[in-house]
Formats: structure tokens, C-alpha cells, sequence
């Protein structure tokens, strides 16, 4: 077991490792820097900007700043943000736990309402319920991200204004609320762009469950145990769902890189300002430091995730451990 | 269950296909996609206008659905159903041709790990399995905004380059447990050459779970090219794509309702038929048959 | 109709007879222009400035943008402040701030300011004259990397003669030298920055408290959320009458016009067409056009950017650049992006600038013409409709930022209507960093460029001299005009406010005969602003001038007005 984890663990680092190192180069590869952005004014010479870039070390040939950057990423030191002018440290922190907060629920409730749908679809399969369900479910799976949101945006806090439509928390009157008046301010901003995302994670990993359930169904355990006189509707209950939660464990982990790109549609609509916006937003600022960072973040939790799910099933099921 | 045997040898393509056709769900789904593609072909012939036309800037501009423009004009005063009419033609061509690429360089990247094995095979699986640990959506957008807009090729290229990681992985497996049997070493031992072996028994094998990844993978590209257009670095203007013509209307979602409606609804048709059409192929193929871990590697690719 | 319902105003008994009789005789109720002057009950409540960007220094001598430059102005005082028609040359119009009085030298290569005694730091002590000295210094000093030290170059240094009189040394006498050190060095505290290394104030602590003079001072500032002002209410210019005013930050420019539509915020800074109806249907906003020195045209490259020093084979000829410029509707464009909004663009320069003429012989437009022309130049239609001359097709890209949506707009409808005389154009839509890029390296075809020039006559120079050609310079297009240097040249040296106007309107006419460009529109300046705040003091070069001076009337308060000067419940 431990030989697992430490392969996998392994595998992990060298992923981040690979994907920080493409990431790196594709941003210094592309044309144009982020100083010639923030200083293109009238009156400003070569001179000053070459000494902004000197400060923030953009002169230095690239495998100088690579191994630079590297060595300061080991240490927790991610550099300094152009377009935030803080440390990227900083703005990765603030960014980060809102981005867990809204996926954290989005998967806690879409797997929970995933495994509901799934019993209700598997207690008859082939019947009405199980079909119905299904084409719902594969309208949500094909249905595109951003729009899903925007319809939602539309819908619940335009045409009947009862969300609001962007934001964690009120503005201005924040500070000066109560402590249950806070709870409420945050809660009602988290309200659509939970519903979104979770409506999307359900989709995807609920069709996964059905068919990791139906997949147990035949199998010959369960037939005994129905001619042993088991009512078919407490056999799913009982027997199979517990057999067919760990594959749908390791599918949960394959989907968190859906799950975050789903989370940066949802995020941009929304202007929810969690991880996906700030990369995106990075992005198009060309704040090298930022950008790097918050795919090296994103990767490490998405390695992360996929290797606690493999883990988990491994202490769970010996049979996996050995491939 | 040890590994699986050749589905045709099993059931027989024949039954397969009497399967496929008599599922309403399939019938359905192609009957969609059908219609899809013909208004795309034809669309020279449906569309009243040219797509990119602007028919008069001052008087017409994003004017709701009425009799003239049934489903109104964009910003620039061009026709919104012409536009979704040559919209489909640029998404099944991204789609198609990024997802036929895609298989191709899988395949063929997955079949050589499979049978050459050792250090290639190894090398290649670490840099694969890193690779779809990585946010596809997060490439594309660093690709696509840190070039500049992309034109056609460039981005069926970049969608095809990012997405061929799960098949090479579905065919490496299948051509790791075809290597060991019996039959193969035999044919090995009669002079086979290996792409023979390839042809003639890998390919066969590899059509089922191929196919339904393609039909799934064409529906990621449409709502991937959707998504980069909506964030306004997919095609290029005037170019009339599905996300594109979101994107015009994106500013001003809940004035220019039918710029955000019909598009997003076409997408989700298209999308739609051809998961729905995946889904039957996978079931007609009948999953104990498919390799284990199909399901995993064909979880949504974004 | 619907009636608009509205709060009545403090003065509603004197007006509930008169509106009974208008309801009675419209059936609506117009809410009436609101009392001009603010009375003295009318000092407080907060104002709520929905932004889109944060601000990233608030040190003078280093903002770059907008916001940057609004807080910069609220928290620092300068020596004197522009007059309310833009004048540059001289002192005429100029007046006091931090300095009460000031005495030119008979030879003018020295001003003595004396500073009022009355002006304190946010942290209690004087301000002197050696904060002066150590202001001027800093900006002038290439290590902490002001981009406004060129324009302060002509000013040679500062000393003390006490600690209330500085004197100011130039070493030419120009007519802006005055506008030069006044206008772009605002007054710094040396006691707060002098112990850090100027090199290190971008980055440093200190440069972010905010300790200045100006009538507000820096209460909270939470990174990537809010940023707070608060009414320095000692202030020897006399207190703002707004208590507060805090900047909202929100991600960008959807959801900060969210905030203002729905409540949470009381002004934004610059609407666009498409929030115009809705502007008109909500009760309690309303617009507040302003004048700015904003202006966009397309920049069409005069030199071949595959081989600079070599004239562009087809931006290069006059005649094209002519005929695209007459195939282009200027103003059914400008209606269709921006409505009735926007005023379009009569040259090289915005309408608000001292020396501006937008009465200027145009070029007219007419697609015939604009084909004949093409025509008589040897440009010939090719087999795909796209002109060739030479084996040269008439094809290039428009270079504009992704960010922008009128420049995205206006590049799709160039692109037509240059499709319809036989140019094919793309659309290179690329993020702001590389049009930067392309720009200063000159290494774009047509590009799409806004100006905001310094209200003075040499930021006209700054953008069409031949001194401008360089990789500093703002001269995109790379267009020569000897006559033009010598016009722009005599314009910035007239000591005379009219001959200046003379000689730029001179150099305009010919620049707009070269067509350099396309000038294409002055970008409508609209706030929406909650109808309770008052505006006073807008200038089109800062439509904040005058902020310290809004106000709200007491009876329109609402619940964030009522805040008052206390602190915040949360840290």
C-alpha cells in the first residue's frame, strides 16, 4: 500500500512539475510584456521602463528567470503581481479558498444529489423514471457552461431580482451588518453560482454513478441476493451502492479538471472572484508571475484531488493496487 | 474477468447495428444531427442574407426576432438565422476535423506505446496521464489569448492537439492485453509485420470505444469552441460561430435576449444529439465488453 | 404613462400644491431640478464609486491609470490648480492651492512660491518647504521611474528660502513652464517618504498610506475590495461636504455597472450606450455627460513594418490613405456603436483641447470617390474582388484589444466598408499587452489607438512631430510633415494663446489633407450618478476636480449616508 501512495505521490510531482514548466514557457514564448501595458503614456521614455523591468526582473535571459522562479516557488515566495501590484502570494490566497468554498459545495451536494438520482434511475432500470431522468440529466451534461449560467443570471437575478447578481458580499453595507445579517449577505451571494455549478457536476458524475450502479446490477451476487428474497429496491440500496462508490470515487477525481474549468465559467458570469477569473483575468494582463502561479495552484489541487480519490479506492480495494 | 475478447467475435457487427437502429434514442439523435448538417451544407441555399453582411448600421442594428429577421439582428445589423446557419457549418468543422486528428495521432501514439512497450511506452503514459490532469479549458485559453485571435486551422489544430490523450490511452490498453494472446504471438511467429497486427486486429478492436469517443469528443469541441468564442478569443470576426454570436450579444444578455437564446439552443441540440448518439453506441457495444476504464478515461475531457 | 415615484425633497410643502396641479393637468410628476447651492445642513453622507479596476499605487509621480489619478488628486494637494478653461500658457487661470501666492522673477527662469501657513500633512504636521524640494526631486529622479519626469525636464531644481517660501528654478523660459511644474508634481510628504530609497517607493509600505494634504484622507484600503476616503475635516482648504466616499472594486466593467443598478453603488465613471435605456427607466439615477480629452481614430502605418525606413507599399501613398478614409461612414458608425451619445472626431485632437477647431475642412464621405481614387492609383479589382497593385494585395489587419467593445465594434464595421472599395481587412484582436507591443514597435498595418493627451499644446506634438518617431514616441503612424514639425514647433514656443491656436489649426488642417488616420470618435463620457449627490466643478481633463466639493442634500439621506464619520464595525 504504501509503495501505491508513494508512486502515485510521485507521479503527482512530476505532473505539477511538467505542466508548470509548459505553462512557464508558452507565457514568456508569446509576444509582448506586461510592462509596455501598464506605462504606455505619453512622456514615457525607454529608459523608465526599462527600469521598471529591471526591477521586477524581466531583462534577465529565461532559464535565469526560470530557475529563479522555481526556486522561489519552493520556498512559498510566488512573486510579485503587475496587475494587482501585491504580492501574488497574497492574491492567490485571497482567491483560493472563495474558488474551494463555491467547488467544495458544488461537488458535496452534486454527488449527494448525483447518488439520489442515480438509486431513483437504477430501482427500475429501463423504466420510465430511469429514462426521464436520464435525458435530463444528459441536457444538463450537453448543455454549455457559461450559457447554463448566464440563463440562470437571467432568470433569478434580472427578470425576478431575488439573487444578486454578482459578488460575495454587499458592496458598501458589509461591514457595517450584524453578524447574522453577514451570514445571510454571504449566503445569498452564494446562492446561483452554487445551483450553476452544482447542476453542471451533478450532470457529469451522476451519469457516471448510474452507470457504475447499473454496471453491479447483473452481476451475480446481487441475483442471489434478490432470489434470496430481497426486495430489488433494498438491494440497490443497500448492496450495490456501496460497491459502486468507489468507481464513482475515482471518476469524481478524473472530473476535477472539468470541474475547474466549469468553475472559471461560472466564476467569469458571476464575477465571482475565486481562482478561474483570476487566471483568466491574468491572462489577458499578461501578469507572468500571476499566471504561473495560478496554474501551478490549480494543478496541484487537481493532482491532489485525483491522487486522494486513487488512494482512497486503493485502501478500499486491494485489486487496484496492483496495476 | 480477464481480458476482453474482440466484441465481433462475439456478437457479430450485424446485431450490433440492428441494435443501434431499432433504439429511439439513436434514431432520434441522428435524425438531429441530420438535419444539423444538411441546413450547414446548404446553407448557402437556406440563409436569406450573408452572414457577414451589414444591411444598414443606423436603422437595423439589433433589432428583435420579427417577420424580415426571424430571429433579429446582431449589433451590426447583420441577420441572426443566416449567421446560425453558417454558425453550424464552422462547429461541425471544428468538430469533425479536430476530433478525426485527434483519433488519428491517439491511436496512433497509443498503439506504439501499447506494442513497443518498455521505456517508450512508459515515458509516453507519464507524459499523457499529466497531461489530462491538466485543465484543457486553461490551455486553450492561454494558447488562444496570448497569440492573438486564432484562425480556422490554427484552432482545430490546437483543439486536436489537447485532445487526444484518452484515446491513446484506451488504445494502449487495448493493445497491451491483445499483444499476450495467443493468436497475436502466432501471427507474430508467422512473420506478421506488426502493422499488419495493427490493421488487421488492433483497429477492429480499438473501433468500439474509439467511435463512442469521438462522438463525445465532437460534442466537447463544439462546447469548447462555444466557450473560447464567448470569452472572445475563439474565431475570428467576421467568421459566424455559434459562441461568436453569443459573444456579440454578450454585453447586453438581458436587452438582446434572442443573440444569447438561439445560439445556446443550437448548441445544445447539436451537443445534445451527439451525446446521446454516444451514449447508444456505448451501450449497443455492451460495456462488459469495452476495456475497463473506458468509463474513466471518457469522463467529460474539458 | 407610468408615474415616476420619487422621494420628496425638503422643499415639498412649498411644491405639493404645484404638483397636485400637474398631476391634475399631465398626469405625471417631473421630479424638478434640485436646489443649486448646498446650504450648511447639507455636509455629509457617503458616496459609493462602483470601479472596475484597482487602484495599484496611490503615490503621485506614479499612477497610470484613471483611478490611480482620481484618488492620487483627492489625497494630495499641488501648488496651484489648473483654471476651469484649460489655459497652459502662463499662469493665467491658475489657482492657489498649497501655494497661497506666487511672484515670477523679471528674467521668468525663477518663481518664489509661498506656501499658506494653514496646510497640514494627514498626520498633523506643516507642510514645508522642503517638501517641495524633496516632490520635485522625486519625480525628477530616473531610479523611482515617474513616468512624468519628461515633462518636468525643464525645470532645473528647488530651494528653501524658508520653510514657507520655496523657489522654483527653470532653465528655459517657455509658456508652459508654469503648466509643467504645477500641473504634473503634486505635493509630497518628506518626512513619510524621505527614508526610503526612491527606488523602493513602488513597492513600499509607506507609499500606501496615503499621508497627503488634500481635503481627503485614507481611511481603509482592503486590497481587491474596497478603498475608503474619508473628510479630512481640519483641512485648511475647508472640509469636503461628503463624509466619505469609498471605491467598490468589482472585477470588471459588467458587474460594476451591476452595483450602480442595483443599488450598491452611487456612481460609475463611464457608461456605455447599451446601459443608456436602462439609465432612462431607473427612478433614481440619472446621467452625468462630461467633457473629456478622449479621442480614437485608426492609425494607418506609413512605413513598411517588414522593413522600417521603407514606405509602406500601400499606407505609404497619400491617395490611399484618402480614399479608405472616404470610404468609411464615420457617422453612421458613431451612431450605431454609440447612439446619440458620442461626438465624432474632427482631427487629430479632442474637442475640449484650448487649440482645438472642429470646424476643419473634412474629408468627405463618398464610396465612388473613394473607388475612383483606388482606380485612378493603379489599384485594380483582382479576381476575388480584393484590389492588386504591383502583385501587392490591398489587405491588412486592424490591430485592436480584446478588452475594448467599441473598438471591437468599430474594427468589424471598418472591415465592411472597406470590403465594399476592394480592401479585405482581418480583425487581429489581441489582448492589451501585445497591441502595446505592436504599437511602440511599430510592427502593426492599421490599429486602432485612443488618445488622452495633457490639456497643453505639446501633447499635440508629442503625437504628430517627426521628434516623436521612436520607440517613445506616440507618433504611431511614423508621419513626417516638415511643415507640421515647423507649425507644432512655433505653436509650443507662441507665448500668445492665439497665435498658438493659430499655428496648431494650421498644422491640423494639413494633417487631416494627409490622413495619417481615420479619425473616428471622441468616446462619450457618461456617469451614472445617483440623483440624491450634486455635482459641482467637472474639468475635461479631471471630471473629479471638484469632488471634494459635492454634495448630498440632508433631507435625501439614505441609510449609507447615515454612516457618518465612524469607523467601520470590521477592521
Amino acid at each position: 500500500m504504501r509503495r501505491f501512495v508513494a508512486g502515485r505521490l510521485a507521479q503527482a510531482v512530476i505532473v505539477v512539475f511538467l505542466v508548470t514548466t509548459v505553462t512557464f514557457l508558452l507565457v514568456h514564448l508569446a509576444p509582448g510584456d506586461p510592462i509596455s501595458v501598464a506605462l504606455d503614456k505619453p512622456g514615457v521614455t525607454e529608459a523608465v521602463r526599462q527600469q521598471w523591468r529591471e526591477s521586477f526582473g524581466l531583462d534577465r535571459p529565461l532559464g535565469e528567470q526560470y530557475l529563479r522562479w522555481v526556486g522561489n516557488a519552493a520556498r512559498g515566495e510566488l512573486g510579485w503581481s503587475f496587475s494587482f501590484r501585491r504580492p501574488v502570494r497574497d492574491v492567490i490566497a485571497e482567491a483560493l479558498p472563495r474558488t474551494l468554498l463555491l467547488v467544495g459545495l458544488s461537488v458535496v451536494f452534486s454527488f449527494a444529489l448525483g447518488i439520489v438520482v442515480a438509486v431513483l434511475q437504477t430501482e427500475r432500470p429501463g423504466g420510465h423514471r430511469d429514462r426521464w431522468l436520464g435525458r435530463i440529466l444528459l441536457l444538463l451534461y450537453s448543455v454549455p457552461d457559461f450559457w447554463l449560467a448566464l440563463v440562470v443570471l437571467l432568470l433569478f437575478a434580472y427578470r425576478v431580482p431575488i439573487f444578486p447578481p454578482s459578488g460575495i458580499v454587499d458592496p458598501v453595507l458589509h461591514d457595517y451588518m450584524s453578524f447574522s445579517g453577514r451570514l445571510a449577505d454571504r449566503l445569498r451571494h452564494l446562492v446561483l453560482p452554487v445551483t450553476t455549478l452544482t447542476l453542471l457536476a451533478t450532470a457529469a458524475i451522476s451519469r457516471h454513478q448510474r452507470s457504475a450502479l447499473a454496471e453491479v446490477m447483473p452481476s451475480d451476487w446481487m441475483r442471489t441476493a434478490i432470489a434470496k428474497g430481497l426486495s430489488h429496491r433494498r438491494a440497490v440500496r443497500r448492496h450495490a451502492l456501496r460497491n459502486a462508490l468507489l468507481p464513482s470515487i475515482t471518476l469524481a477525481g478524473l472530473y476535477l479538471p472539468a470541474l475547474a474549468a466549469g468553475a472559471l465559467f461560472v466564476e467569469k458570469v458571476y464575477s465571482w472572484p475565486g481562482m478561474g477569473l483570476l487566471a483568466a483575468n491574468a491572462i489577458v494582463a499578461r501578469d507572468y508571475p500571476l499566471i504561473t502561479a495560478s496554474v501551478l495552484i490549480t494543478s496541484v489541487a487537481v493532482a491532489f484531488g485525483a491522487l486522494l480519490a486513487d488512494v482512497a479506492v486503493a485502501a478500499a480495494d486491494p485489486r487496484v493496487r496492483v496495476s | 474477468m480477464g481480458s476482453p475478447a474482440p466484441f465481433a467475435s462475439i456478437i457479430g457487427p450485424r446485431r450490433t447495428f440492428s441494435r443501434l437502429l431499432h433504439d429511439s434514442r439513436t434514431r432520434i439523435a441522428i435524425v438531429v444531427l441530420l438535419i444539423v448538417a444538411l441546413s450547414a451544407v446548404f446553407a448557402p441555399l437556406l440563409a436569406p442574407y450573408d452572414p457577414t453582411a451589414q444591411l444598414d448600421i443606423v436603422r437595423l442594428p439589433s433589432q428583435p426576432p420579427s417577420f424580415a429577421h426571424p430571429m433579429g439582428t446582431d449589433p451590426y445589423s447583420r441577420d441572426v438565422l443566416s449567421r446560425l446557419l453558417y454558425g453550424g457549418r464552422i462547429s461541425l468543422s471544428v468538430g469533425l476535423g479536430a476530433v478525426l486528428l485527434a483519433m488519428s495521432f491517439g491511436i496512433a501514439v497509443g498503439a506504439a506505446a501499447g506494442f513497443i512497450g518498455g521505456a517508450v511506452d512508459a515515458v509516453l503514459m507519464r507524459f499523457v496521464d499529466a497531461a489530462l490532469s491538466i485543465p484543457r479549458l486553461l490551455v486553450l485559453i492561454m494558447v488562444a489569448s496570448l497569440w492573438g485571435s486564432l484562425g480556422l486551422i490554427p484552432l482545430t489544430l490546437l483543439m486536436a492537439g489537447t485532445g487526444w490523450f484518452a484515446v491513446s490511452r484506451l488504445v494502449r490498453a487495448e493493445t497491451l492485453a491483445l499483444r499476450e494472446r495467443e493468436f497475436i504471438v502466432a501471427a507474430r511467429a508467422l512473420g506478421a509485420s506488426p502493422t499488419r497486427i495493427l490493421v488487421r486486429h488492433v483497429l477492429p478492436n480499438v473501433a468500439a470505444p474509439a467511435l463512442v469517443a469521438a462522438t463525445l469528443g465532437i460534442a466537447n469541441v463544439i462546447l469548447l469552441e462555444a466557450g473560447l468564442s464567448y470569452l472572445g478569443i475563439g474565431v475570428r470576426p467576421p467568421t459566424a460561430s455559434w459562441g461568436a454570436i453569443i459573444q456579440d450579444g454578450a454585453e447586453r444578455v438581458s436587452d438582446l435576449w434572442w443573440l444569447t437564446l438561439f445560439p445556446g439552443l443550437a448548441i445544445l441540440v447539436t451537443v445534445f444529439a451527439c451525446n446521446a448518439l454516444g451514449d447508444a453506441l456505448r451501450d449497443a457495444f455492451d460495456p462488459r465488453q469495452l476495456p475497463r476504464g473506458t468509463d474513466a478515461t471518457l469522463a467529460k475531457e474539458a | 404613462m407610468p408615474c415616476t415615484s420619487h422621494r420628496l425633497s425638503f422643499r415639498a410643502t412649498r411644491w405639493i400644491p404645484a404638483a397636485i396641479a400637474g398631476v391634475l393637468l399631465f398626469g405625471c410628476t417631473e421630479v424638478k431640478e434640485q436646489p443649486q447651492s448646498a446650504g450648511p445642513a447639507d455636509v455629509g453622507g457617503t458616496m459609493v464609486v462602483a470601479t472596475p479596476a484597482e487602484p495599484g499605487s496611490i503615490l503621485p509621480g506614479l499612477y497610470s491609470t484613471s483611478i490611480e489619478r482620481q484618488v492620487t488628486d483627492l489625497l494630495f494637494d499641488r501648488l496651484a490648480e489648473i483654471g476651469d478653461g484649460l489655459n497652459s500658457i502662463g499662469d493665467k487661470g491658475f489657482r492657489p492651492q498649497l501655494a497661497a501666492r506666487w511672484e515670477w522673477a523679471p528674467d521668468s527662469l525663477s518663481i518664489v512660491f509661498h506656501l499658506d501657513p494653514r496646510a497640514r500633512w494627514h498626520d498633523g504636521q506643516p507642510v514645508r518647504a522642503s517638501d517641495v524640494r524633496y516632490s520635485v526631486n522625486l519625480i525628477k529622479d530616473p531610479s523611482f521611474g515617474s513616468p512624468m519626469a519628461s515633462s518636468t525636464m525643464n525645470v532645473d531644481s528647488v530651494s528653501v528660502r524658508d520653510s514657507l517660501t520655496a523657489v522654483a528654478y527653470f532653465k528655459r523660459h517657455t509658456p508652459e513652464q508654469f503648466f509643467d511644474l504645477v500641473y504634473q508634481v503634486s505635493i509630497v510628504p518628506e518626512h513619510i517618504l524621505g527614508n526610503t530609497p526612491p527606488a523602493q517607493l513602488k513597492t513600499a509600505e509607506v507609499a500606501r498610506r496615503g499621508i497627503g494634504s488634500g481635503r481627503f484622507r485614507l481611511a481603509k484600503w482592503e486590497q481587491g475590495k474596497s478603498l475608503t476616503l474619508v473628510a479630512d475635516t481640519l483641512n485648511y482648504r475647508g472640509r469636503p461636504k461628503l463624509d466619505r466616499i469609498v471605491y467598490s472594486l468589482s472585477l470588471d466593467f459588467n458587474s460594476a455597472v451591476a452595483r450602480l443598478f442595483s443599488g450598491d453603488a452611487d456612481f460609475f465613471e463611464q457608461l456605455r450606450p447599451e446601459n443608456m435605456a436602462k439609465l432612462a427607466t431607473d427612478t433614481s439615477l440619472r446621467a452625468l455627460p462630461y467633457p473629456s480629452l478622449q479621442h480614437t481614430f485608426l492609425a494607418l502605418n506609413t512605413i513598411d513594418p517588414a522593413h522600417p525606413g521603407q514606405p509602406n507599399p500601400i499606407f505609404g501613398d497619400r491617395v490611399v490613405r484618402r480614399a479608405l478614409t472616404m470610404a468609411v461612414d464615420r457617422q453612421g458608425m458613431l451612431r450605431n456603436v454609440f447612439g446619440a451619445m458620442a461626438h465624432p472626431s474632427y482631427g487629430p485632437f479632442p474637442r475640449y483641447l484650448g487649440v482645438a477647431d472642429t470646424t476643419l475642412p473634412q474629408l468627405p464621405y463618398d464610396t465612388l470617390k473613394a473607388r475612383a481614387l483606388l482606380d485612378s492609383a493603379g489599384w485594380v479589382p483582382g479576381p476575388d474582388g480584393v484590389r492588386i497593385r504591383n502583385g501587392q494585395r490591398l489587405a491588412f489587419g486592424i490591430t485592436t484589444t480584446v478588452s475594448s467593445a467599441s473598438r471591437k465594434q468599430y474594427s468589424v464595421l471598418l472591415q465592411e466598408a472597406f470590403k465594399r472599395i476592394g480592401a479585405a481587412a482581418t480583425v487581429d484582436a489581441v489582448d492589451f499587452a501585445g497591441a502595446s507591443t505592436k504599437l511602440q514597435g511599430r510592427s502593426f498595418e492599421t490599429a486602432l489607438v485612443t488618445f488622452s493627451p495633457d490639456p497643453n499644446v505639446s501633447g499635440v506634438r508629442q503625437a504628430w512631430s517627426s521628434a516623436a518617431l521612436g520607440k517613445d514616441g506616440l507618433n504611431y503612424p511614423s508621419y513626417v510633415n516638415p511643415t507640421v514639425d515647423a507649425l507644432l514647433d512655433s505653436a509650443t514656443l507662441a507665448f500668445d494663446p492665439a497665435r498658438a491656436r493659430a499655428y496648431s489649426r494650421r498644422a491640423f488642417e494639413i494633417i487631416i489633407e494627409d490622413a495619417p488616420g481615420i479619425w473616428l470618435y471622441e468616446a462619450p463620457t457618461v456617469a451614472g450618478i445617483h440623483k440624491r449627490i450634486h455635482t459641482t466643478g467637472i474639468r475635461a481633463d479631471e471630471y473629479w476636480a471638484g469632488m471634494a466639493d459635492w454634495w448630498i442634500p440632508a433631507s435625501e439621506r439614505t441609510p449609507r449616508d447615515r454612516i457618518g464619520l465612524r469607523p467601520a464595525a470590521t477592521p
